[in-house]
C-alpha cells in the first residue's frame, strides 16, 4: 500500500517576531503622542507637572534647600542677616507708603473717617517652594493649592515684597508666575509719579516698566509699588526699585526703565499668598 | 535594555535636574548643564535604534515634566534623539570629543526646536533664549562624556572603547 503524499502550502513566517512593532511605527506613535501634548490645553497637561511636583516634593525640596545653602555666601559680620535686613527694609517701605496714602486720604476727605486699607483683613497663606525656576522659566511651584483657598490672580509675597501672581492652581499645588516672567503684567506705580503704569518681566532677573513717557522725572533707587486691585490687593506693596533708566532705543519719547525686584527670588524657600476676604 | 533600571534612572536624574542643578549654575546668565540632554545622547549612542527611539521620547517627556510647557521637549528630544541614533549607525561616536560635539549639536538643535514649539503653544518669548540654549548645550557637552561612565555602570551597558589599530 503506497502512501499518497500531498504538498500543503504553508505561509512563510514573517521575519519579524509576532507582536513586535517596527521602528517606524514606534516613532510615529511617540510623535503623535508628543503632538497631542503640544496641542492639548495647558491646564490639562499641567496636571503631569503638578503630579510630579506633588509626588516628589520631598526630594525636590531637599534638593532645593541644598542648592540654596550651597549658593549662599558666608554672611558678613552684620548684626542682622542681609535677608532679614531686606525684609525689614521692604516692610518699612510698605508701611511708609501706606502712611503716605493715609495722609493723602486724610487731606482729601478732611477729617472723614476712612477704612484702614491694609493686609489686616487678608489671610497670608504661607507656602513652601517645591521647585524654582528651571531653564529660564520664571515660575515657581508651591505646596498650596485650591484646597487652601488659592485662586488664580492672587498676589504672592516673598520677603514682604510682591514676587508674582498665581497663574495655575491644582488641588494641592499652584504655579506662581513671577514678576520677571515676560507674561507677567502688573499695574504699578513709581513713587513720586502721579501715574499708574504696567510692569512686565524681561525673562531674566528684572522687570521693565512699559510705556512711561519721558516727561516724568525718574531716578535710580525710586521704589516701585504694585497698585491696588479690588479683591486681590487692598494696599500698595513694594515690588522693587528702579535700577536703570534711559531713553528707549525704539521710541525716544519713552523711558526704558529697569526695575530690580525687592528680594532675591531665586533664594526664596517660602512665600506667602495674599488671600483677600478669606472664606473663614 | 533594562527598562526598570532605565525608569529609576530617569526619575532620579529628573529630580536632580529639577532640584539640585542650581549648584552647578555658572555665569551671570545662570547657565546650567542639562543632564537629560546628556542622557538622551548617551542612550542614542549606546542603545540599538528601536530602544533609542523609545528612550529619546521618554527623556523628552521627563524634560517636559520639569519644564514650562508639555510636548515641546518630547517632540524635539524624540526627533533629534532618533536622528542621532540613525546617524550613529553611519558615523561612530565613541571618542570623547565626538560625544561632546554630539551633545552640543543635539542640545542646540533640540533646544531651538523646543523653543519654537513652545512659541506655537503660546508660551511667552523670553529674551536671550538662544544664549541660554547655547550656554546650556556647551556646559552639557563639557560635562557629558564624564557622565557617560556612571550611566553605563548603572544601566549595566558596555561602553566599547575606541582603540587605534
Amino acid at each position: 500500500m503506497t502512501r499518497k503524499q500531498t504538498r500543503i502550502w504553508v505561509p512563510r513566517h514573517n521575519k519579524r517576531r509576532a507582536g513586535s512593532v517596527s521602528r517606524r511605527m514606534v516613532f510615529t506613535w511617540f510623535t503623535l503622542a508628543g503632538l497631542i501634548l503640544v496641542v492639548a490645553p495647558q491646564n490639562l497637561t499641567n496636571k503631569f507637572q503638578f503630579a510630579f511636583a506633588r509626588i516628589f516634593r520631598w526630594p525636590l525640596s531637599i534638593g532645593r534647600n541644598i542648592s540654596l545653602s550651597a549658593r549662599t555666601r558666608q554672611p558678613l559680620t552684620d548684626v542682622v542677616s542681609r535677608r532679614e535686613h531686606g525684609q525689614l527694609q521692604n516692610h518699612l517701605a510698605n508701611v511708609t507708603e501706606e502712611l503716605l496714602q493715609k495722609h493723602r486720604k486724610v487731606e482729601e476727605l478732611s477729617g472723614l473717617r476712612d477704612r484702614l486699607y491694609a493686609l489686616e483683613g487678608a489671610k497670608l497663606m504661607l507656602a513652601d517652594v517645591i521647585t524654582g525656576s528651571i531653564d529660564g522659566d520664571n515660575k515657581l511651584i508651591i505646596n498650596r493649592g485650591e484646597s487652601d483657598g488659592l485662586a488664580m490672580g492672587q498676589f504672592v509675597l516673598g520677603d514682604n515684597s510682591i514676587i508674582g501672581t498665581i497663574s495655575e492652581v491644582s488641588a494641592r499645588t499652584a504655579k506662581v508666575n513671577l514678576i520677571t516672567d515676560p507674561s507677567s503684567n502688573i499695574a504699578a506705580r513709581i513713587v513720586g509719579l502721579d501715574v499708574e503704569t504696567v510692569i512686565q518681566g524681561d525673562g531674566k532677573d528684572s522687570v521693565k516698566v512699559q510705556l512711561l513717557s519721558i516727561k516724568h522725572k525718574l531716578k535710580v533707587g525710586d521704589d516701585v509699588y504694585a497698585c491696588k486691585k479690588p479683591g486681590l490687593l487692598d494696599t500698595a506693596i513694594k515690588i522693587g526699585t528702579v535700577a536703570g533708566c534711559k531713553r528707549d532705543d525704539g521710541n525716544p519719547l519713552l523711558w526704558d526703565v529697569t526695575v530690580k525686584p525687592a528680594c532675591d527670588i531665586k533664594k526664596l524657600s517660602e512665600v506667602a499668598v495674599v488671600i483677600m476676604n478669606p472664606q473663614q | 535594555m533594562r527598562w526598570l533600571r532605565f525608569a529609576v534612572f530617569i526619575l532620579i536624574v529628573t529630580v536632580l535636574q529639577a532640584g539640585m542643578v542650581d549648584i552647578l549654575a555658572a555665569t551671570r546668565w545662570n547657565v546650567k548643564p542639562d543632564f537629560l540632554l546628556i542622557l538622551l545622547v548617551f542612550f542614542a549612542i549606546y542603545c540599538n535604534t528601536s530602544e533609542a527611539i523609545v528612550t529619546s521620547f521618554t527623556v523628552g517627556f521627563a524634560a517636559d515634566i520639569i519644564g514650562s510647557a508639555m510636548g515641546s521637549q518630547t517632540l524635539s528630544f524624540g526627533l533629534f534623539g532618533t536622528l542621532l541614533a540613525y546617524l550613529h549607525r553611519v558615523i561612530s561616536i565613541k571618542k570623547i570629543p565626538y560625544q561632546s560635539a554630539a551633545i552640543f549639536m543635539t542640545g542646540v538643535l533640540a533646544g531651538t526646536l523646543a523653543y519654537l514649539l513652545s512659541l506655537l503653544k503660546g508660551q511667552p518669548a523670553s529674551s536671550n533664549v538662544y544664549g541660554v540654549i547655547f550656554g546650556s548645550s556647551l556646559y552639557s557637552s563639557l560635562l557629558g562624556p564624564f557622565f557617560f561612565l556612571p550611566s553605563a555602570w548603572w544601566m549595566r551597558m558596555k561602553t566599547p572603547r575606541f582603540r587605534r589599530k
